[in-house]
């Protein structure tokens, strides 16, 4: 390119700088000041994003360079799973205490119910030796409860949103009202892109086996909100194109497509010589990319080179694409390719009845693939910088809705006590954090006091969604409070107003 | 969060600090203007701790006021107008020791910088003059400024333009050449390239003031008013489907077309308001200004299995005081939701003042996932009402004819009394793996099988009955005997939780595979009873959760007569009552010549009216519901009882206004209301030059951008509501200018002084919206088909985008698509489901609609290069482009020209010719030895295939005309 003209480009990043006290983006341009000359212009369009992040992030050494969130949506039932009740045997069908339950709020799907019986697990729980006092896991997760060394239990995680629009869309985004942008959306806006040829943050949707998918899981919960939409969570499909419009048509073949590109490359730069709009710039390095994405994006789909030990690691299920199997091993090549943030989706988990009917094809599904994800990472040396978290978006009552038998029952959403974990990037391994009453309902301190925590300030022993946030972002070198965006005349970040690392969960 | 340092606790250092600092201002005190440069300062950086929040106000001073600065705190006061020195701000921003410097360390806010201190001494000095934000005060017309070149000037504007290039040493760029204005003009006024018609007279037209009569030709076409219309939809959110949860379709559309009406028609912009915001509560409205209160129903809504209607009522109005706020007041006083405005002086009773304005409608908080959750009205036009009402006329002619005497005998004569049931019983419960199984499997109890153990039941025709199974994937059979006088049809109306089946005398009647609930429509079903008893078999499927029956053996039409004699019998001189069974006679009366005629006259007028679609309208409540400040915006922590009220920074309800939507209506479109006219206007300044006067067009308020030329806003706004608030004259204003017509290249000197064109240095240069970029492509490809309103289509998208993301039960689970013209409509009526909109229009930043949106992102991003390569419907409209070209000429060259124009609006540079020519031939030459690829490539999209070209030859062409429809060119306003 002619230097007059990377330097007349330059001056114009300097200008706009200088500008930018009168409101023009401040966060976008300085980052643009912080960049070399035009090479870099060009090198900062990256496949999502810009290839840089905000300047000053990541605002000190990070734990984990990239995260993958395994978000079980419709609210998994932590008392069947993780939190072992035993004393809850002999009280079969006994009314929940109104010491218990105080009054609080529940959803209008059991507020008409007459009583509020309670109902054990139906599932055997074993004790696991972790890295401190052990820990129990339900029969229904062998192959997690093989790994409990490396994971980080919360069992007190907390939430204020009783719905699942609402509270997956808090959890997701800081907000249950939407307009906010996303988890994900924030970390490439923040750090920017760690590869040359692949999404920042990739989206996957899983298959569920029993074929009740019951909870909608959609673009919004990957949206960007108010950030540029650059930001957004590209969601990877197991049929038809992964990409959207990522495959030529039918009847051209690449060098056609090749030329073609290289003619509107010539074009452009036919109206950049003429215009001089920079931003013709940007138009023809995203071309490039595209053509890039062309091959990458199909490479790393092909499953073909894993070899079968892999295969047989994940299980059977990873032969076939779309599983929530193949999408961990997925997820897998794609950190190693530099992703930074991957979601995977399974849907499912809200069982309001017949939940021994379909709560071992959900655990099915998942328990395996998630421990041979940690497994994977571990022998590729990976977890060390890679942040798993497993979790949904509340939990499940303790009481029945609907008809109570020792071997069937459902449960409702329970917001005030659920369980995520994490592993790698950090966290302390082998632990368990947390404590909940024998009912599974509060969340109660070491000496099994209820806590009545607040999102105002932190408790310890009780870890609201946005301190999961907080920490995830710990984790990954950002200060919560400082990952903002200025809009509508207001910083906004993740965490809204709140949010506290939980230091206790971290190496 | 630690407590911040009291600012009185003075220390020694402070002292030291200050004789040290005490030096001559070194900003010019006639330079500084309060708003501009003091407020911004403070309220970065001091507001969080000492603003509007009076709760917040730590050591009691808030630096929001002149009275609140200036008062005495004990040991001084934080502003001593003329005396920078013995102020204790200066002295507390300026503190050496970064401990006791304000703002604290771990306030998280910023330290000024010595520019910032010296501003605000210099501000102190000259006597801390507080001025009220610059966007609260009702604007004047401003002086006319002289400027350097007033011939220049092709109206006003120019002249506000002008005096700000000549303050900033910058020379407005030579017009353009006609062909790019024509495309500019036509872009940024109807959203589609000019027709080659249009372009033509325009070329012709050498007369003086072609631009002009060229630009109001584009004003006048019906596509001004859609392309308008679409930049409103996103403001106020508009979508298909109701946004949340399920995400069914929601019935609204006629609202858009209304919008669309009403740019066309060009009613004036506090009408438009007006309607939208109070439509309802006008006196007698009529059905147009009902349409514009989807306004108000637009909200995301919900009904999520177990949401608590309360807390939705809260989230709607939230939804509703918001979108108002920053679509029309271009105020975000969200932040006032939980604790008064940290940076403008809204205090949290004020949200709530505005809340309850919106809280009060007849709308259930809750959506029952219905298409129409009422209130909602058909929307006809008036020509349709008048129609109707000629029927109607003529209706009422045979009805008068009838006597109704005559009437009421021959129908008490003709009269059935209702069938009785008796002996109900159920089966036992049998239980299956899966849904089908217990829908096919035929068990003990239904017809044909052996017999069931009955046992009695209690049921009801016509009452619900719940829960007769509890277990999922499981059915029951119900049975009951039915007694009717004499042989007579029966429609029963049949309402099941999950699927149902219906034998009636050992005959299936009836089977329909569902997954719903009791609630949800019932089945109709025609069953022919016999005289005497009869034997009636229900099965019921519950695939999961509750399930239920309900067989309502209903007749309308003796349902009717009894009505209808009942009332006669009571008033019979009532003219409703008369009316009714005068009606009722010739609908179920005996045949006559009127009473077919009558009947063949209410059938074409019940199909006709059937036809108008439906539209969801607001009604207000007849006592509103009590609103109270929710703490912390939650909707379970009620706080104080709230009036509705404005902001009284923002002014009150003028004279004589009712306290209700109406009166704030009325607020909003006074001409003194300081912000609606400036927040319109300054959206438009940003359609046409891709960035607003106030670059934050949602934010005029203290957060946002000081405005870079406000005479020029000011004028914009005054001579709006001056000219009738007509959008049309406002938007002929902006483009007609100098200012608009001017050339778009960008000079490196231009580049350094004005790089975002923010000084209007040079003609506007953005990329295109989503939706002009496809119309473009589509106008290219001679596929357009621009026909005004009606319900959303749905055009290609790949498969599995719906399904993927969508809860199985919802109704738009399923993407079906739609086939014919219908997918060649403009993109403004894509259908838009608002958890997955159309993916092309989202990748080129269209927003979600779930939220209001001014200012959409403008993104450069390789899924859009993906996305304009490859999507069918653009390739579709490259092939049919490829043969509109071939057809044009012999020659390719002069095909090529005729491309560009199709596409560019003007002939190719001979750069372009050398590149695209030479491609050609290769492509051709490839296409030509592999015909099977060249037909494989033609082969994308529904519109038929040219018989006559050669495959090789428009598969050639296809390439070279996508390849212009994916230079930046085509893309961008220019």
């Amino acid at each position: 390119m002619d230097p007059i003209r990377e330097a007349e480009l330059l001056m114009t990043r300097r200008q706009l700088f200088g500008r930018s006290a009168l409101g023009i983006g401040t966060a976008a341009l300085s980052r643009l000041f912080a960049l070399g000359g035009l090479g870099s212009l060009l090198e900062m369009a990256s496949a999502s994003g810009d290839k840089h992040g905000l300047p000053g992030f990541p605002n000190f050494a990070p734990k984990a360079k990239r995260v993958i969130f395994l978000f079980m949506s419709g609210g998994p039932s932590q008392l069947d799973l993780w939190d072992y009740k035993p004393k809850l045997n002999d009280l079969f069908n006994k009314d929940l205490p109104d010491n218990i339950r105080r009054g609080q709020r529940i959803t209008t799907m059991t507020s008409g119910q007459t009583r509020f019986p309670i109902a054990p697990s139906h599932y055997s729980f074993k004790k696991y030796d972790n890295q401190d006092e052990g820990v129990w896991v339900s029969e229904l997760l062998p192959h997690t409860a093989s790994v409990v060394n490396e994971l980080c239990v919360i069992r007190s995680m907390w939430t204020e949103q009783i719905n699942h629009d609402p509270a997956t869309t808090y959890l997701q985004t800081g907000s249950p009202l939407p307009g906010r942008p996303s988890m994900g959306a924030w970390l490439s806006y923040g750090l920017g892109s760690m590869n040359e040829d692949l999404p920042t943050y990739v989206v996957l949707e899983s298959k569920v086996s029993s074929g009740k998918p019951n909870q909608p899981v959609y673009p919004r919960l990957w949206g960007t909100g108010f950030l540029p939409s650059q930001y957004q969570g590209v969601s990877l499909r197991s049929s038809g194109d992964p990409v959207l419009y990522l495959k030529d048509p039918n009847g051209m073949n690449r060098k056609t497509r090749r030329e073609m590109l290289d003619d509107v490359a010539a074009l452009n730069h036919n109206e950049l010589s003429e215009f001089g709009d920079p931003e013709i710039n940007a138009r023809i390095a995203q071309y490039e990319l595209a053509y890039r994405l062309q091959a990458s994006v199909p490479d790393l789909m092909d499953l073909s080179k894993e070899t079968p030990e892999t295969m047989e690691l994940y299980g059977k299920d990873s032969n076939e694409a779309g599983t929530f199997a193949a999408n961990c091993l997925l997820a897998r090549r794609m950190v190693q390719r530099g992703v930074r943030f991957v979601q995977i989706f399974h849907r499912g988990w809200d069982l309001h009845s017949n939940l021994t009917g379909d709560l071992p094809s959900q655990t099915r599904d998942v328990d395996q693939a998630c421990a041979a994800l940690i497994k994977d990472l571990k022998r590729t040396g990976m977890l060390e910088d890679t942040l798993v978290v497993w979790g949904g978006e509340f939990g499940r009552t303790v009481y029945c809705q609907g008809p109570l038998t020792r071997d069937n029952y459902g449960r409702d959403h329970h917001p005030r006590a659920f369980t995520v974990w994490m592993a790698g990037g950090g966290v302390k391994p082998g632990i368990a954090y947390g404590n909940t009453d024998d009912f599974g309902y509060n969340i109660v301190d070491k000496s099994g006091n209820i806590i009545d925590p607040s999102v105002e300030s932190f408790t310890p022993g009780a870890v609201h969604i946005h301190d999961l946030n907080a920490t995830i972002l710990n984790q990954l070198g950002i200060d919560h409070t400082k990952l903002t965006y200025h809009y509508q005349g207001r910083d906004f970040r993740l965490t809204d107003v709140h949010g506290h690392v939980v230091k206790d969960l971290i190496s | 969060m630690k407590a911040a340092i009291p600012l009185f606790s003075l220390s020694l250092a402070i002292f030291g600090f200050a004789s040290l600092s005490a030096r001559t201002p070194a900003v010019d005190s006639h330079a500084i203007s309060f708003g501009r440069d003091i407020q911004p300062i403070l309220s970065q950086h001091c507001y969080k701790c000492h603003g509007p929040d009076a709760a917040k106000a730590a050591a009691g001073l808030r630096l929001d006021s002149f009275a609140g600065a200036t008062s005495q705190l004990g040991n001084g006061a934080g502003i001593v107008p003329g005396k920078p020195d013995a102020s204790l701000i200066i002295q507390k921003v300026s503190n050496p020791n970064p401990n006791l410097r304000m703002p604290p360390p771990d306030s998280g806010v910023q330290a000024l910088t010595a520019e910032q201190i010296d501003k605000l001494r210099t501000w102190i000095s000259a006597g801390a003059r507080y001025e009220r934000h610059w966007s609260f005060v009702a604007p004047v017309m401003p002086a006319i400024p002289k400027v350097s070149n007033p011939a220049w000037a092709k109206n006003l504007v120019d002249r506000f333009v002008l005096a700000k290039l000549d303050e900033e040493g910058l020379k407005p760029e030579p017009e353009a050449d006609k062909e790019t204005l024509a495309m500019r003009a036509s872009q940024t006024l109807t959203g589609l390239p000019p027709t080659t018609a249009e372009l033509k007279a325009f070329e012709q037209d050498q007369r003086p003031g072609a631009y002009e009569r060229y630009v109001d030709r584009l004003l006048a076409s019906p596509a001004y008013g859609e392309h308008e219309a679409r930049y409103w939809l996103d403001a106020v959110r508009y979508g298909d489907t109701h946004g949340l949860q399920l995400d069914n379709e929601r019935a609204i559309y006629p609202y858009r077309d209304w919008v669309i009406g009403a740019f066309n028609e060009d009613l004036p912009f506090d009408k438009f308001v007006k309607w939208q915001v109070a439509g309802d509560l006008l006196p007698h409205p009529d059905t147009e200004q009902l349409i514009a209160t989807g306004y108000v129903r637009m909200n995301l809504t919900s009904n999520e299995g177990g949401a608590i209607p309360e807390e939705f009522l809260a989230r709607n109005t939230f939804d509703r005081v918001d979108t108002t706020s920053t679509a029309l007041l271009g105020l975000t006083i969200g932040c006032a939701k939980c604790h008064d405005h940290k940076f403008d002086p809204i205090k949290q009773a004020d949200y709530y003042g505005l809340y309850a304005y919106f809280d009060s409608t007849k709308d259930d908080p809750l959506d029952g996932n219905l298409t129409l959750p009422p209130p909602y009205i058909r929307a006809s036009t008036k020509g349709q009402e008048a129609q109707m009402a000629a029927m109607d006329a003529q209706l009422n002619g045979w009805r008068n004819d009838v006597d109704p005497a005559v009437a009421s005998t021959w129908l008490s004569q003709n009269h059935q009394s209702p069938p009785s049931s008796r002996d109900w019983q159920e089966s036992p419960i049998y239980s299956s793996k899966t849904f089908d199984e217990a829908f096919d499997k035929a068990e003990p109890g239904e017809p044909g099988q052996p017999a069931a153990t009955w046992k009695p039941f209690k049921f009801e025709p016509g009452k619900d009955a719940a829960n007769l199974i509890g277990k999922d994937n499981s059915s029951i059979y119900v049975r009951g005997t039915i007694r009717v006088e004499k042989d007579r049809t029966i429609h029963l109306s049949v309402s099941s939780d999950d699927a149902v089946r219906l034998w009636l005398n050992g005959k299936l009647i009836h089977s329909h595979k569902i997954n719903r609930g009791l609630s949800d429509a019932p089945d109709d079903v025609k069953a022919d009873f016999r005289a005497g008893d009869n034997e009636l078999i229900a099965k019921v499927i519950n695939g999961a959760g509750p399930d239920g029956l309900n067989i309502r053996l209903v007749d309308a039409n003796e349902t009717r007569i009894d009505k209808a004699l009942a009332a006669y019998k009571k008033a019979p001189t009532d003219a409703g009552t008369i009316l009714e069974l005068r009606s009722t006679y010739l609908e179920v009366g005996p045949n006559s010549a009127n009473s077919s005629a009558y009947r063949r006259l209410l059938k074409k007028r019940t199909d006709f009216e059937a036809a108008i679609p439906m539209t969801l309208i607001a009604k207000e409540m007849d006592t509103p519901r009590p609103t109270f400040i929710l703490k912390r915006g939650l909707y379970d922590q009620k706080g104080d009882a709230v009036e509705r009220h404005i902001p009284a920074v923002l002014g009150k309800l003028p004279n004589g206004a009712p306290n209700n939507r109406l009166g704030l209506a009325d607020w909003l479109t006074d001409p003194a209301n300081p912000l609606v006219a400036r927040v319109f206007v300054n959206r438009l300044w940003q359609q046409h030059f891709g960035t607003g006067i106030v670059k934050t067009v949602e934010d005029l308020g203290t957060q946002g951008e000081w405005p870079l030329n406000q005479p020029l806003l000011d004028y914009l706004a005054v001579s709006f509501v001056k000219n009738g608030w007509s959008v049309k004259k406002l938007n002929r204003l902006i483009v007609t200018s100098a200012a608009f017509r001017q050339g778009s290249q960008i000079s490196s000197a231009k580049l350094a002084k004005d790089p975002e064109n923010r000084f209007i240095s040079r003609g506007p240069r953005f990329r295109l919206d989503a939706e002009v970029i496809r119309d473009k492509a589509l106008a290219a490809g001679g596929l357009l088909v621009q026909r005004i309103g009606g319900h959303g289509f749905k055009p290609y998208q790949p498969d599995g985008l719906w399904e993927g993301s969508s809860d199985p039960a919802s109704g738009t689970h399923i993407y079906v698509q739609d086939h014919g013209k219908e997918i060649y409509r403009r993109s403004l009526y894509m259908f838009w489901k608002r958890t997955s909109p159309p993916p092309v229009m989202v990748t080129f930043d269209a927003p979600l609609r779930d939220t209001c949106i001014v200012r959409r992102s403008v993104t450069n991003t390789p899924l859009q290069a993906l996305a304009l390569l490859n999507e069918p419907g653009l390739l579709e409209a490259s092939r049919t482009m490829a043969a509109r070209v071939i057809d044009s000429a012999k020659t390719e060259p002069l095909r090529l020209r005729s491309a560009y124009e199709i596409a560019m609006g003007h002939e190719p540079n001979s750069n372009e010719t050398a590149i695209l020519l030479k491609s050609l031939n290769r492509y051709e030459n490839e296409y030509r030895s592999d015909e099977t690829a060249a037909k494989k490539l033609l082969n994308v999209g529904e519109a038929p295939q040219s018989k006559t070209i050669d495959p090789a030859e428009q598969a050639a062409w296809m390439v070279v005309c996508s390849t212009i429809m994916n230079t930046n060119e085509f893309l961008t306003q220019h």
